[in-house]
């Protein structure tokens, strides 16, 4: 027995190793080198004068009103976005799975927001609700300044994000969904159970990994939004986001030192989310499925 | 075989199908309306044109910048996309069905990497890749996107391929095929859409990726399209090339559109009960 | 094949390439402007054009990024007004001395030279220009208001096409409206050595209160607080508008999407903040600077200085509509067929003030853009406070903001 299962470990370890060195070369160096940047003072336009800080940068950020402000706007946006894209995913899901007449139309077009470019969609829906050029106004008849409000603009981004990224979501929930047994279905059809019944108790728990997995990753993502709310408000009307705080330390004002403290704390939020899923929702992966 | 539902059940469908494409497709019309508007009527505030206008396409298709960012980005993408799908195909077969000490460890490694904000990164990697000499390369993208992708492509295989039934591959084994039959025949079409799933995931990542493209590229040689679009000026210093802009990305949009008509197939393989879960 | 020793010890030399960065020209000027430097270098070096993004912040980003790694591919660089203090400390350009120094700022607009300076050193020959002016509706209004409490009045009657257009979003532009209003009212952002706040609460407080009346008025575009140059011209040129401050490229932008509009369309210097007392506006425009790694330096002093000379910049002028900075070009015909406004624009240009003048100058703007937005939202009691902190804090480098 044992000779055979360390074959097998070695041969799992040669499947595995080109993914892993992948990920390490490219990322290993640089999140080591922003982590160790966040413990400096550090001003790329004044090398000399770099210094080593400590936690003072930590201590900085995690004193700073405009941290915490962009951390409950980025939560807000992440919760908002999410939620929506679930639903709305699982509607389109269900839609493409069942649909007949014209599916492939339906699958194709379901596609082609996820492929336009973030930037440019956040600029055309930016543009289509600018009180003067765009047409929102006039369709529903308002004199609205969306961008120009706090919560208006919310709805902007949020609506901007959830178009763009609800294909994504709907697009692993179908492959989920073919993954439900239809016998299963039909057994309990024949049982008398009713279509909401039968999506409660049968579809749903099968896609269970499936839904969270795409949760994680889209609640991950999210998290980290920056195109849309760069490109529409810039972080203006307290709609900033934590990564936009991160680009304006990091790249416009070249402090290094506490632009990577942001990041590291960003990275530390994230990590949060995801223990939370992984304990909180039992999302394992790596137990035994139903095939063994 | 497929429950056969009535009309009213199909009706229903039917409309939700209807409903699914306005809600993809109608700021798609708006964004070709504006790549059609001319310059003079941008501000007029109107869903359709009131003038159609081919300038935009004139001035984006002859820009040869524009040319050149589309094949780049055509072919970063397709690169990291196959190099990715490979990768965490053979890993996640490792993860879900070998014996693999430290595979919570791998999982978590990934998922680390897909978790840390992209902006500290590029920071050091344009060093990094300045030194190594791939800077403003195809290589220079293709090695962060398919890094960056490689989580989300693991991960959603791993779940995917967790959920096929291998006892099928042993029922081909006992028939009498070969391990490597067995595996060609029986898994590989199962797989399948998870495999194109995670395959448009990859692509379309690396297709829209706007940070690492402009941090990690300074010529035509290596530019994706989202790092050229910032390029686009329009007849003056503060005017916003809005049109031009819109018709950049309805041009880019196509080949996307293409391939997807291609694979859609695919997305939901003829995974029809009986053979499978029967 | 017998060849001599010399003749075939060597290909013919190529001329090294001097690669200028700068965003890309619309009209083809500065292509054409690198052409005929190089032409006329006779074979010594080529001028290649080395594209930039078009947004000013995005130029910036790249080019920070590659001099602080040394690149030693940069060699001519198309400098916003701004950057010249931060590149200049952070010792990724070369300071211009001598000859080449006299001779750039020979015949010079003073404020352009003065954009170019630093810590009593020119960075940078100036090669164009820009700044903003006023532009009204000669159809509606007969005489351009000479204050700001005059145009508001003037506009607030004539109801609803009474809207000045103006820049509010959060970015550089409102940094420029705070500092051009602040100048006006006979205040600075700094002190003269640049290294502490100044602020006079006096002239601080009435620029605050210009900014806030106007946004709370009945004359604000809606869209105010989103508002940047474009989305005023795009506005103007539907009709509605009768004001607008706004750079020069409106006018023939005007005359090529709305005639209507242009047939009406006027101009004067921005309105003064005290009454008597011209005003004064922020200064704009390229100033072209020397990498500090390039590997031809003397090379690229001679480039620069040839394309910051006359006949480039009356090829910027006409072909691409952008300002000259050397005095003597605004008196000729051609010019002012291009700029009608020349002497107006002629006399903005001479009093025009310069942004704070310090290495952290990014770090600056944030914090004026940030403390003042929405304007709406200003209080100008309270609010010189806040900005005194957060203009002291950016200035210390210090904190998030």
């Amino acid at each position: 027995m044992r000779p055979r299962w360390s074959a097998e470990q070695r041969l799992a370890w040669l499947l595995c190793a080109p993914a892993v060195t992948a990920m390490l070369v490219v990322t290993a160096y640089p999140m080591l080198y922003a982590l160790w940047l966040s413990l400096f003072r550090y001003d790329l336009r004044f090398p000399g004068e770099r210094h080593f800080a400590g936690l003072a940068n930590y201590a900085a950020v995690l004193t700073s009103e405009v941290w915490w402000r962009a951390l409950l706007n980025t939560l807000m946006i992440t919760v908002g976005s999410v939620a929506l894209e679930l639903v709305l995913g699982m509607v389109f899901a269900l839609v493409m799975h069942r649909a007949l007449v014209g599916r492939r139309a339906v699958r194709t077009g379901l596609l082609v927001p996820y492929g336009i470019i973030t930037v440019v969609a956040a600029m055309s829906w930016r543009f289509a609700f600018d009180p003067t050029t765009g047409f929102v106004n006039g369709l529903l008849g308002l004199h609205a300044a969306w961008l120009a409000e706090r919560w208006s603009a919310f709805f902007v981004i949020i609506q901007t994000e959830v178009w763009k990224t609800t294909p994504f979501m709907a697009l692993l929930l179908l492959a989920g969904l073919t993954l439900v047994p239809e016998e299963l279905l039909r057994a309990a059809r024949v049982d008398g159970a009713g279509a909401w019944q039968r999506f409660f108790r049968i579809t749903l728990p099968q896609m269970r990994p499936v839904i969270l997995v795409a949760l994680l990753f889209r609640t991950l993502d999210a998290f980290r939004i920056f195109d849309t709310v760069y490109v529409q408000t810039r972080g203006a009307q307290d709609t900033a986001t934590v990564s936009l705080v991160g680009y304006d330390t990091l790249i416009t004002r070249l402090n290094l030192g506490l632009g990577s403290a942001v990041s590291v704390l960003i990275f530390v939020c994230v990590v949060l989310i995801a223990v939370l899923y992984i304990k909180g929702f039992g999302l394992d992966l790596t137990a035994r499925g139903r095939g063994r | 075989m497929r429950d056969r539902g009535g009309v009213l059940e199909r009706l229903f469908w039917g409309a939700g199908s209807l409903l699914v494409l306005g809600y993809a497709l109608v700021p798609v019309a708006w964004l070709v309306s504006l790549s059609l508007k001319r310059a003079a009527d941008l501000g007029d505030g109107r869903f359709l044109p009131a003038a159609v206008s081919a300038e935009n396409y004139v001035t984006v298709l002859r820009d040869p910048q524009f040319s050149a960012s589309l094949v780049n980005s055509l072919g970063i993408a397709a690169i990291a996309t196959a190099l990715a799908v490979l990768l965490a195909l053979l890993a996640a077969y490792a993860i879900v069905r070998l014996e693999l000490p430290g595979r919570r460890l791998i999982l978590a490694a990934a998922l680390a990497i897909a978790m840390f904000p992209p902006v500290s990164i590029i920071g050091p990697l344009f060093n990094l890749w300045r030194g190594f000499g791939l800077y403003d390369s195809w290589a220079g993208l293709v090695l962060p996107y398919l890094t960056f992708s490689l989580p989300l492509a693991l991960w959603s295989l791993s779940a995917f391929l967790r959920e096929i039934p291998w006892d099928l591959e042993q029922a081909a084994r006992v028939d009498g095929a070969t391990p490597l039959q067995a595996l060609w025949r029986v898994i590989v079409p199962l797989a399948a859409p998870g495999v194109v799933t995670a395959a448009i995931l990859v692509f379309m990542f690396s297709w829209n990726d706007f940070l690492f493209a402009s941090a990690l590229t300074s010529t035509n040689q290596a530019r994706t399209v989202p790092a050229a679009i910032a390029f686009f000026t329009g007849s003056s210093r503060f005017e916003q090339p809005t049109g031009s802009i819109a018709a950049a990305s309805v041009v880019v949009t196509l080949p996307v559109i293409l391939l997807v008509l291609v694979f859609q197939r695919r997305i939901v393989a003829g995974l029809t009960a009986g053979a499978v879960k029967g | 094949m017998v060849c001599t020793l010399a003749a075939c010890a060597r290909p013919p030399a190529q001329p090294p390439h001097l690669h200028w960065y700068v965003f890309d020209e619309q009209s083809g000027a500065f292509a054409a402007a690198a052409r005929r430097c190089s032409e006329e270098s006779g074979g010594r070096y080529e001028i290649v054009l080395a594209p930039l993004p078009t947004d000013a912040d995005q130029q910036r980003e790249q080019l920070v990024r590659r001099l602080a790694a040394g690149d030693p591919d940069i060699a001519i660089i198309g400098m916003d007004v701004i950057w010249t203090a931060e590149l200049a400390a952070a010792g990724w350009i070369l300071p211009w001395e001598g000859e080449a120094a006299r001779q750039a700022r020979a015949g010079r607009l003073a404020s352009s030279v003065q954009s170019a300076s630093y810590d009593g050193r020119l960075w940078g020959v100036p090669f164009t220009t820009n700044t903003q002016l006023l532009w009204y509706r000669t159809d509606r209004v007969a005489k351009p208001p000479a204050t700001w409490d005059q145009m508001l009045t003037t506009a607030e009657g004539l109801g609803t096409h009474g809207t000045i257009e103006a820049q509010g979003e959060r970015y550089e532009g409102l940094t420029v409206f705070f500092v051009s209003l602040l100048a006006s009212a006979g205040g600075q952002v700094l002190s003269a050595d640049g290294r502490s706040v100044s602020l006079a609460p006096g002239p601080t407080r009435r620029a605050l209160e210009i900014m806030q009346r106007l946004a709370t008025s009945s004359v604000a575009d809606p869209g105010l607080a989103t508002a940047r140059e474009d989305q005023g011209r795009l506005a103007f040129e539907q009709g509605g508008p009768s004001f607008m401050l706004n750079y020069t490229y409106v006018w023939p932008s005007a005359h090529a999407d709305a005639p209507a509009v242009a047939a009406h369309m006027g101009w004067a210097r921005w309105p003064a903040v005290i009454p008597g007392r011209p005003s004064r506006v922020t200064l704009g425009g390229i100033n072209l600077g020397i990498g500090a790694y390039t590997r031809h330096p003397k090379l690229a002093f001679d480039a620069a200085s040839c394309l910051a000379s006359a006949p480039s910049q009356r090829l910027a002028a006409e072909r691409g509509g952008l300002p000259p900075t050397l005095t003597t070009l605004y008196d000729e015909p051609p010019i002012r067929r291009v700029f009608p406004f020349a002497e107006v624009l002629r006399e903005t240009l001479r009093d025009a003030v310069q942004r704070p003048q310090t290495p952290l100058y990014a770090d600056l703007s944030l914090a004026i853009s940030h403390t003042l937005h929405p304007m709406r939202a200003i209080d100008p009691i309270r609010d010189v406070a806040r900005l005194r902190a957060a203009v002291g804090r950016a200035l210390r480098s210090e904190g998030l903001l």
